[in-house]
């Protein structure tokens, strides 16, 4: 996934999540900057396998092996979790 | 499995004639009916033609909201006569309260596990007044919601209105997967109505409904829509509902789609879903039309017109490695 690619599905989750944040192509990644929180996503390298992605904050790097992980790390960071996080269920079989 | 179909649609729009000529089909006179009704007196029930044993009504409040809980009870209970043989029924009716939404009445018909066991959701049809509709939805939204979350739009007292040309377009806006049918005083044959909105006959209208990557917007709810020509890896199928539900599932009213999945392109999967529950993906025996491109339509609030595409777009690219 290309930078500008990753910005644009980054900068919709921000307001999906109702966060205020600005998203900036950066290096190989995206800066992320909402508030006084300053927050890095960088792409894993080859070796890294099977991690695909870094969150990268001023205290830790979490790593994340999906799109789908690296969002929720990211909307966890930035503190935008819902208050009874939705998670995918499935109805009963007919 | 005892199929469950909703009737709903606003104050005054017709839904208890509909429900009272439906009942008069021998197919549907065993039926048993749930009636909901705002205020403290229920009159509806009073106006339908059917045995009092079958027939239930919940006053005092709304489905969707304080009477929710009833509405679980009350179909446990009633299954629980069915087994017994103090009642004979072979499918239920609810009636919704012309306020209601129809979410959260969908959310507890899928997920109450007991409620889930035994009965199966075929179809939410909504009435909408044929001379007042357009007025009321504008007006209304609740009236949206419940135009948006059909399977299939009825346009009532058409008698009264002879040219619904504007608020059929309207219609279609809000929900271009709903097939619009017409009545005069409730009478359509009840299997046009309440047949299973998953079977491959019902999807032939949603099907050869034009969706293109678009997203269109009434009243605080928008309609989005993907296309895909290319088939979508198995594997994506379940990263990307688990992200819809997790990030858009509180804004997320309704979904349906029919996916072209790579490792068997020759049976589309049918998806169909409300808020974060989904209904176990059908998978058919072959394509109902000869397009055969994935189609998803995503029916929320407050989700980004493009979120569910790029999210899409990036899950593709990390199954392909």
């Amino acid at each position: 996934m290309n930078p500008p690619a990753l910005r644009a599905l980054v900068a919709d989750s921000l307001i999906l999540w109702g966060v205020a944040g600005r998203v900036d192509i950066a290096d190989a990644g995206i800066r992320i900057t909402a508030g006084d929180l300053v927050l890095h996503v960088a792409p894993a390298l080859p070796e890294e396998a099977p991690m695909r992605w870094w969150l990268i904050s001023e205290a830790r790097r979490r790593p994340a092996a999906s799109m789908l992980g690296l969002l929720r790390s990211l909307r966890y960071a930035l503190n935008a979790t819902s208050a009874e996080p939705a998670r995918a269920r499935v109805a009963a079989p007919s | 499995m005892i199929p469950v179909s909703v009737i709903t649609g606003f104050l005054g729009s017709g839904k208890t004639t509909l429900l009272r000529s439906v009942l008069r089909d021998p197919a549907y006179a065993g039926s048993a009916v749930i009636v909901n009704e705002w205020g403290d007196i229920g009159l509806d029930h009073e106006l339908l033609e059917t045995s009092e044993e079958n027939l239930l009504g919940l006053a005092n409040g709304c489905l969707c909201c304080t009477t929710r809980g009833d509405l679980a009870r009350t179909l446990i209970d009633l299954a629980a006569r069915r087994r017994s043989g103090a009642v004979t029924y072979h499918r239920v009716l609810i009636e919704t309260s012309g306020l209601a939404d129809p979410a959260p009445i969908l959310h507890t018909l899928l997920v109450d596990p007991a409620i889930a066991e035994s009965h199966r959701v075929e179809a939410v049809v909504t009435v909408v007044d044929a001379l007042l509709g357009a007025e009321t939805i504008a007006r209304h939204p609740e009236a949206t919601q419940q135009a948006m979350l059909a399977d299939r739009l009825l346009l009532s007292k058409t008698d009264l209105a002879p040219d619904t040309s504007a608020l059929e377009a309207q219609l279609a806006e809000l929900n271009p997967g709903a097939p619009i049918l017409r009545a005069v005083q409730g009478a359509i044959p009840p299997d046009v109505l309440f047949a299973s909105a998953a079977r491959p006959e019902a999807l032939r209208h949603w099907l050869d409904v034009t969706v293109t990557p678009s997203a269109r917007h009434s009243a605080g709810v928008e309609t989005i829509s993907i296309l895909r020509e290319d088939p979508i890896p198995g594997v994506v199928l379940p990263l990307f509902l688990e992200a819809l539900a997790e990030h858009a599932g509180e804004k997320l009213l309704r979904m349906k789609g029919i996916i072209r999945v790579a490792e068997v392109p020759e049976r589309p999967a049918v998806l169909h879903g409300v808020r974060h529950v989904l209904h176990p993906i059908e998978w058919l025996e072959d394509w109902p039309s000869a397009d055969r491109r994935s189609r998803l339509v995503l029916i929320g609030q407050g989700i980004p017109q493009w979120w569910p595409a790029r999210l899409l777009e990036a899950l593709e690219e990390e199954a392909r490695g």
